[in-house]
């Protein structure tokens, strides 16, 4: 080990490209101009688009999804707004912004904006700092740092909102602007040949989704609309992880174009609690310790959320239940326990 | 997956029209063709959504029950006159799938099932039925959930349907419309074997809808039972199974309908191995007397040899829960 390579000190984050970290510093956004609905990251990057300006890469692109957060890249000249379910459009000009935020004319600056507008997070770079990786970074920190003032997962959130303060600078600086060779869409799930628009009722909330008509009910969920909950698991209609109720019968997600349910009242397990207070289903899966992993939790807990209003009023016995959640695997083998915490639902009901 | 255009249908015509278009596939329910879009297995370059034709209903007519063809998997089996009167209908669907998957699948959609063989559904292996001509890796691979019945020397797919198996035995008739008119097909001639050409599956011209299943309410299917024998308790395929339907008057077989499942490369049904039941009293003799029929001509591989003794066990069993039935 001792003719191995040296590891760097735990304090060398500047020799990766961080000149420092200025948490708090920068001026917070101006109140009247408080930002709702979503969190924003800001990279004033000064020099011409190019080599120094983050690109919409895939990596980038999840974790803007997974912090439901809207990128503006900005340069002196313009910039690109990036939203993840969207093609990325071009900006003008933003000096309101450099100024408010106090960004150097000659180094990269990043600044991560909470649900309030509140200035979360705030790093300078070095001029040699590779910037694309260091916005990746900023933002798997950012979501931490918002995690605890948001009280939600970080997943659990609202993607692509328009947060009306940041928004509207930056869509001021939208119009009007032109459309360069650098800002050609990225392919995501959300571009190609046969966009559709279609609405479904998800939890009670009526949501259109512009996507291709082969993205399945599941995909749309998780990677649209930002909610996880529903589990990718063997992805061919044979774990039952992708559980979901469609007009409140339960399929496989996984095996349904999201076209096909156009109209259709969805309700995954985010829609399952009343605020704080948890379905019986999901409580009696807590008493009963009935899960391990937690991966197959949601699909089981969605089956037997229909399972009991299928089997109303009838007795159902342990063997019932074992057949009526056959669907639903568990490789941690907490069968057992799932079974107890159904039956503990059923003998209240 | 690769991309589709898509087309929903609001009524029967509109969907044969767009289905007349070479290259398009019908969607229902989805469990079967999303899933072998998604494996690349099938990849029409458009599907039409008939998924909300007025389709839906289950009638008494005419000596029998017509079950609309988007009538789904769990409406069947849920449905009062067909658990009073075709009871192995119901066994039959309730054993397959899952309480997800059932709530999703069509009949229609049930009786256009593709083979779950393994070599199918992977694109890196040889298959006749997904690349005619292109060879068959089962005949010398890993064949326990293969047929032994119908099988041709380009495929030996297991057919993996639980209804189309009750469906045979209880004389079934497929209704499908398409730019010809409207024709009945008896269940027996719906599905083809393999032969020479693995590829064809249906006796359906191309752009055909399915429009109903219509099936007798006879005696013996009062009287009618599903076994089905499977590596799990639940959620499995069919290692073997049987639907059985006997009408028994004055201590003698006046009426059966006998189809085996998970054995065959379709549905099989053994016209034979019925009329052998015929004016015998239901015995045990008489059961493994049909049994035996039903399996003639089985050919087997070493991973599948124990089908034959398997099915043959597993009819007599059917049999014998038939001719016990109230």
């Amino acid at each position: 080990m001792a003719d191995g390579p040296q590891l760097k000190p735990p304090n060398g984050d500047a020799s990766h490209g961080e000149r420092r970290e200025r948490q708090g510093l920068c001026k917070p956004a101006d109140a009247s101009n408080a930002i709702s609905g979503g969190p924003w990251v800001l990279a004033f990057c000064p020099g011409p688009s190019g080599s120094t300006c983050p690109r919409p890469s895939e990596a980038l692109l999840a974790e803007l999804r997974g912090l439901g957060a809207s990128l503006a890249v900005l340069r002196p000249d313009g910039g690109t707004l990036l939203r993840p379910e969207d093609s990325p459009q071009p900006l003008g000009p933003t000096p309101a912004l450099w100024a408010r935020h106090g960004a150097p004319p000659d180094r990269a600056t990043l600044v991560v904006l909470d649900n309030e507008g509140q200035v979360r997070l705030c790093r300078t770079l070095d001029a040699s700092a590779d910037v694309e990786w260091m916005l990746l970074r900023a933002l798997r920190d950012a979501a931490r740092a918002l995690a605890p003032a948001r009280r939600v997962g970080r997943r659990e959130l609202l993607v692509c909102a328009l947060a009306p303060a940041v928004a509207a600078a930056v869509l001021d600086a939208c119009a009007g602007a032109p459309r360069g060779a650098d800002q050609r869409p990225v392919q995501t799930a959300s571009s190609g040949p046969d966009l559709t628009d279609v609405a479904l009722v998800i939890n009670g909330e009526r949501r259109v989704l512009r996507i291709e008509s082969r993205v399945t009910l599941l995909d749309a969920l998780r990677e649209q609309l930002g909610l996880t909950g529903t589990k990718k698991g063997c992805d061919m209609g044979q774990c039952g992880a992708c559980t979901v109720l469609v007009d409140g019968k339960r399929i496989d997600s996984c095996l349904a174009l999201a076209v096909q349910h156009e109209g259709r009242e969805i309700t995954t397990i985010e829609g399952l609690a009343r605020g704080e207070d948890l379905h019986p289903v999901q409580a009696a899966f807590l008493e009963q310790d009935a899960f391990q992993c937690g991966y197959c939790t949601p699909g089981q807990i969605l089956s037997a959320v229909a399972l009991l209003a299928e089997r109303k009023g009838q007795a159902l016995d342990d063997d019932a239940i074992r057949e009526g959640m056959s669907g639903n695997l568990c490789r941690c083998g907490a069968y057992p326990n799932i079974v107890a915490a159904v039956r503990g639902v059923a003998g209240r009901s | 997956m690769r991309l589709i255009h898509f087309q929903r249908a609001s009524g029967i015509d509109e969907a044969l029209r767009a289905g007349s278009v070479p290259d398009t596939a019908f969607l229902a329910g989805g469990t079967s063709l999303v899933d072998l879009m998604k494996l690349e297995v099938l990849h029409p370059a458009r599907v039409v959504d008939v998924g909300r034709l007025a389709l839906t209903r289950i009638d008494s007519e005419g000596g029998g029950l017509r079950i609309g063809a988007l009538a789904t998997n769990t409406d069947v089996a849920q449905n009062g006159e067909v658990k009073k009167k075709l009871p192995a209908l119901s066994e039959a669907l309730l054993s397959g799938a899952s309480p997800q998957l059932r709530n999703a699948a069509t009949v229609g959609g049930n009786l256009l099932q593709r083979t779950r063989c393994a070599y199918y559904r992977d694109l890196a292996t040889a298959c006749n039925k997904r690349n005619p001509g292109g060879g068959c890796d089962a005949l010398q691979g890993w064949t326990r959930m293969h047929a032994v019945l119908g099988t041709s020397d380009h495929c030996i797919a297991a057919h993996p349907s639980d209804m189309c198996v009750a469906l045979a035995a209880l004389d079934a008739t497929v209704r499908v419309r398409g730019a010809a008119g409207e024709r009945d097909i008896p269940f027996a001639e719906l599905h083809l074997l393999p032969g020479e050409h693995p590829e064809r599956e249906f006796a359906l011209a191309p752009g055909e809808l399915i429009i109903s299943v219509f099936v007798p309410v006879t005696p013996q299917a009062a009287r009618s039972r599903y076994l089905k024998v499977r590596d799990r308790a639940s959620y499995a395929f069919a290692l073997a199974s049987c639907a059985a339907a006997l009408h028994v008057e004055g201590g003698r077989i006046r009426a059966a309908g006998l189809a085996l499942g998970g054995v065959g490369t379709k549905p099989w049904r053994v016209p034979e191995a019925e009329a052998a039941l015929i004016g015998k009293a239901p015995s045990a003799e008489a059961f493994a007397r049909a049994a035996e029929i039903a399996l003639r001509g089985a050919r087997t591989r070493p991973d599948n040899a124990f089908k034959v003794e398997l099915a043959r066990r597993t009819a007599v069993r059917a049999l014998r829960r038939a001719a016990e039935a109230t």
